[in-house]
């Protein structure tokens, strides 16, 4: 039983990591209708920033946070005005190409400045272990949990109520209807990578903590992907759900199953959810009257 | 109020869809624009609100004037601040979202108060829209959504509106309430508005003035009465035939005449 619920603990803290890169995910093919290949870059390099910040200006944990997430959506929007933005226009594969030349070059612009070898980086963050019920837990496991909650519940908030947010869903609806009330759709986009940005600082940043840091990081981008799509590629609270059920999954089968069954158990399971429902669980159905 | 002077449009800098058009809609007046399936009545509508970009077009020549000023190089958001909204063909809502989200979206160039304001003057105009407030708006009846539609461009407070084919796909009855609805504003909140038919029986009937469009052009242009008298229009637009079967003869006369008219 301690066995099972242990599986199920660390698989939910491995999830909330996978759940907020999936969130980032979301979040941009959403509103842009872009699978952003570079996702998993964005966390590393947000990461790494935030080690140097961390490095230079010696902050305990939340500071940290409240330093890195601002300098990685600024990151975001600069990524996408040079990356991104003169893409505007052209077909939806060729600026998916681009995300994925993005991707590559950020891999090396890491090395390049931080090196190949990797970091302990604490994030500022205490590693005494901490007893839930019989459950042990380090700190930052917790927090990255406590992350995953937060950053759904702003999320669902600002997409449920605020003007900007519901442009962002407006524009995943209807690009030129959006246009016809005012909304500047190319604001938008810029909008959901600053704030994927941000949700992959502090994916970036908790993984880090969590693990170690080191430059293959963005490999977590890929293995996110089940969980979007398991979630719905444009559903934002759903990605997040599609994280905690794959990282779980994933523990799970590596527990019972075997080593391997890890790796590809996530994609195992897309596969079947896609079989019933092809949208995901949350995402949307196309509506069409007829 | 609002003139168009020589426009031209283009798609993919290859495809001409409107050349030369002038028209005029004075304030306060309710102005049609008839033709037929891909006359370019929508080109001309998309022209003026600014969104050419979004399906490769450009105005190639000519210009649109707001009030005296120039406003073919303004963005979308310029143009709705002026007062220059339009309800797109086939209601265009945001399929996902509530009804009252698509209104309030319709007023996201004001401010918040304005909102309010809005949601209460456009609930009080359509009760049936307050009704199903919260329901997604994708699952709407169509007279519903044209509603809807009608609503979210209100939202963002216009003093010219334009429509673009609101009767199309929808009940007779449906039709006259909406068409209703559009003279009321026209009389009583002074709306200007800019109306696109393929409809003209209907159009005529509310409108001063119309324009009528064949190949990106406008073929004929005068007052409503004119228009609604003329033997062309009342036989290609309107559906009389005068009665007995026309022989070829007339027919080919007639298909001489329409293309010196354009």
């Amino acid at each position: 039983m301690d066995f099972l619920l242990l599986l199920i603990a660390t698989g939910l803290v491995s999830g909330a990591a996978y759940g907020l890169i999936a969130m980032g995910f979301a979040l941009i093919y959403k509103s842009t209708g872009v699978v952003n290949f570079a996702q998993g870059e964005l966390v590393m390099l947000t990461a790494y920033i935030a080690f140097s910040l961390s490095n230079t200006l010696h902050l305990s944990f939340l500071p940290l946070v409240l330093v890195t997430v601002p300098i990685s959506m600024a990151v975001g929007l600069v990524l996408e005005r040079v990356f991104i933005r003169p893409m505007l226009g052209e077909p939806i594969f060729a600026i998916v190409m681009a995300t994925v030349g993005l991707a590559v070059i950020l891999r090396g612009f890491i090395i390049i400045v931080w090196g190949s070898q990797p970091f302990n980086f604490d994030a500022g963050i205490s590693s005494t272990v901490v007893m839930i019920g019989t459950i042990p837990f380090y700190p930052a496991q917790l927090y990255l949990i406590a992350a995953l909650a937060l950053v759904v519940l702003a999320m669902w908030l600002f997409l449920r109520f605020s003007r900007y947010g519901i442009a962002m869903r407006a524009v995943a609806a209807n690009e030129t209807a959006a246009m016809l009330v005012g909304v500047s759709v190319s604001r938008i986009h810029a909008l959901a990578w600053m704030l994927s940005a941000g949700i992959a600082a502090i994916a970036g940043l908790l993984f880090a903590a969590n693990f170690k840091l080191a430059p293959d990081i963005w490999f977590q981008g890929l293995r996110s992907f089940p969980a979007v799509i398991l979630g719905g590629m444009d559903s934002v609270v759903g990605a997040a759900a599609g994280g905690l059920i794959i990282g779980v999954i994933e523990n799970l089968s590596q527990g019972y199953v075997g080593e391997g069954m890890r790796e590809i158990a996530g994609f195992i399971v897309i596969i079947l959810v896609l079989m019933v429902r092809p949208f995901g669980l949350y995402g949307s159905r196309d509506i069409e009257r007829v | 109020m609002l003139a168009l002077s020589n426009l031209q449009v283009f798609y993919d800098k290859s495809i001409e869809a409107v050349r030369d058009v002038s028209l005029e809609v004075p304030a306060g007046r309710i102005v049609a624009l008839l033709g037929s399936n891909g006359a370019g009545k929508s080109t001309i509508l998309k022209a003026i609100s600014g969104v050419l970009s979004q399906e490769d077009g450009a105005i190639s020549s000519g210009a649109i004037h707001l009030e005296g000023d120039i406003i073919s190089d303004k963005s979308p958001r310029a143009i709705i601040e002026r007062g220059l909204l339009q309800v797109p063909e086939g209601r265009a809502l945001f399929a996902t979202l509530t009804v009252e989200e698509n209104l309030v979206m319709g007023g996201f160039t004001r401010t918040r108060a304005e909102v309010n304001e809005g949601l209460d003057r456009i609930y009080a105009l359509f009760p049936r829209v307050k009704e199903r407030k919260s329901q997604i708006a994708g699952y709407l009846s169509g007279g519903e959504q044209q509603m809807v539609a009608i609503g979210r461009a209100l939202m963002g407070r216009p003093r010219l509106l334009m429509l673009d084919e609101p009767s199309l796909g929808l009940a007779p009855q449906i039709v006259d309430a909406i068409f209703e609805t559009i003279i009321t504003l026209n009389r009583e909140s002074a709306l200007t508005v800019l109306l696109v038919e393929q409809n003209a029986q209907l159009a005529l009937q509310v409108a001063s003035y119309g324009y009528i469009i064949e190949n990106g052009r406008i073929v004929l242009d005068g007052s409503a009465e004119k228009l609604a008298a003329n033997d062309d229009v009342q036989e290609f637009y309107l559906g009389f035939s005068g009665g007995a079967r026309k022989s070829m003869r007339d027919v080919k006369h007639y298909k001489r005449r329409k293309r010196w008219l354009s």
